[in-house]
């Protein structure tokens, strides 16, 4: 790997105008697999474009874990359709490093968006060796709160993170409790919203069946 | 700041002295599905400065903001007073009674939304004169058709011009009444490839319709389309809600999350 291909790559990025040619540019940063291209291909998140901002996610995903430490320093405040993009890529790693950032996503960001995708990072998010447990309890609580959430796809999410964590062996008899609670609420008249109802009443099914 | 309790919002739609107090409490009681027995009263009352003349500006936006909480309502007791307003000069009032109207299913709404888009590509979808608006809001009237469900043939001969129209939006709204309407494929298909349209905002308008009609053979378009996921899950919720069997739109959606 050469420096002169990285700068060409970031050349032609620079030049792309129409969205075919950013993706095209976009496509060619990622075949580059180099962690150097970890920060353009966030800021290539941020333009607003669906179609180029899907070819950087995968790029960043296929980067893996190395990348955990620059996307954890990426947030762009004032832009949520970026803070979504790179909580997906935090979420899809399932580092635990990135157990902070999702909750704190999960409580204070105003797009639900960026809700939903932390909520999706704790349901899948790998658990370190030595501190599994309290890892486990974190992700419970955080998806607990989406099960509250005032939008409707973060409690989709919600629904499908319980589902998950309860299928694992290593839940406490209390968190599986609180979980199959929070299910049963979801499921029941006191959900509004009938996707969410159908989720968690899928939720149940399956583990009531396993 | 303590949330507002329904009382409250209740006592700032009925005073008269604040309007954006009054505006906020509209949208209120639409966003919070309010069952108070006050507030359809209320909110038909808000409707009532759309008569006077001039109209006050500020007391217009409270009106919009009820007509929209109407839609949200769907109360019938509403559709008589929302008929009279599809008759009235202003097009963003038009625009909206016609969205509340479609929302509530409103059978007596299709005589008149018809003879509004009777006129056809040179009457009602034609530009008005520098503004980028139509001469009628036409993707809302052919959306509340296919809301609405009726599908009468001389419904589907007012609908069909507008599959022609200049604008993609125009012809996606067009498609989208036409499959709900029909459940004919070739509308269906019709609207998958506007899901490759080189616009973004076609792409995402196209694909929100294709969720509306619940046509199940849409889904691997809507999964694969380039619009953001959290478009393609309001879709999919759409599909899912519309289908018996929903499992696979689920397994979709969950892949999206």
């Amino acid at each position: 790997m050469t420096n002169t291909a990285l700068d060409q790559a970031l050349q032609t990025l620079e030049r792309a105008t129409s969205t075919p040619e950013l993706v095209k540019a976009t496509q060619a940063l990622c075949a580059l697999n180099d962690l150097e291209a970890a920060k353009p291909l966030v800021k290539v998140l941020g333009f607003n474009n669906p179609a180029v901002a899907a070819v950087a996610t995968q790029g960043l995903i296929q980067l893996g874990r190395d990348t955990i430490p620059i996307l954890l320093v990426s947030l762009d405040a004032r832009n949520y359709g970026a803070r979504a993009w790179v909580v997906k890529v935090i979420a899809a790693l399932r580092d635990p490093r990135g157990l902070d950032l999702l909750e704190h996503a999960l409580e204070a960001d105003i797009a639900p968006s960026v809700r939903r995708s932390a909520t999706r990072g704790l349901a899948d998010l790998e658990l370190s060796e030595d501190a599994a447990h309290d890892q486990l309890v974190r992700c419970f609580e955080g998806l607990l709160k989406a099960v509250r959430d005032d939008e409707w796809v973060v409690r989709y999410a919600a629904a499908y993170g319980l589902e998950q964590r309860l299928n694992s062996a290593a839940v406490s008899a209390h968190l599986a409790e609180q979980g199959r609670a929070a299910l049963n609420q979801l499921a029941s008249d006191a959900e509004g919203v009938r996707v969410v109802q159908l989720r968690a009443l899928k939720a149940l099914q399956r583990l009531n069946a396993g | 700041m303590e949330p507002l309790s329904e009382t409250q919002v209740i006592q700032n739609l009925r005073q008269t002295e604040d309007p954006s107090a009054q505006y906020y409490a509209a949208w209120w009681l639409g966003k919070m599905r309010s069952q108070h027995p006050d507030a359809i009263p209320l909110l038909l009352r808000a409707l009532e400065a759309l008569d006077a003349t001039p109209i006050d500006p500020e007391q217009r936006g409270v009106a919009l903001n009820a007509i929209r909480a109407l839609g949200l309502l769907r109360d019938m007791r509403a559709e008589q007073p929302l008929l009279a307003l599809l008759h009235s000069n202003d097009y963003t009032v038009r625009e909206e009674v016609v969205r509340t109207l479609g929302a509530m299913g409103s059978c007596g709404a299709v005589e008149g939304i018809r003879a509004l888009l009777a006129s056809g590509l040179e009457g009602a979808g034609a530009e008005q004169p520098s503004s980028p608006l139509l001469n009628e809001p036409c993707e809302a009237l052919l959306e509340a058709l296919g809301d609405i469900g009726d599908g009468s043939s001389s419904n589907l001969a007012v609908i069909h011009p507008f599959t022609e129209h200049p604008r993609p939006l125009i012809r996606s709204a067009a498609c989208r009444a036409l499959l709900q309407l029909t459940g004919l494929d070739q509308w269906g298909m019709e609207l998958k490839k506007l899901l490759n349209h080189p616009e973004p905002l076609v792409r995402r308008g196209a694909l929100l319709d294709l969720g509306a009609t619940g046509w199940l053979a849409a889904m691997p378009s809507i999964r694969t389309a380039a619009v953001e996921p959290s478009l393609k899950l309001v879709a999919l919720r759409e599909v899912a809600e519309r289908n018996v069997d929903p499992n696979d739109v689920l397994d979709a959606m969950d892949g999206l999350l």
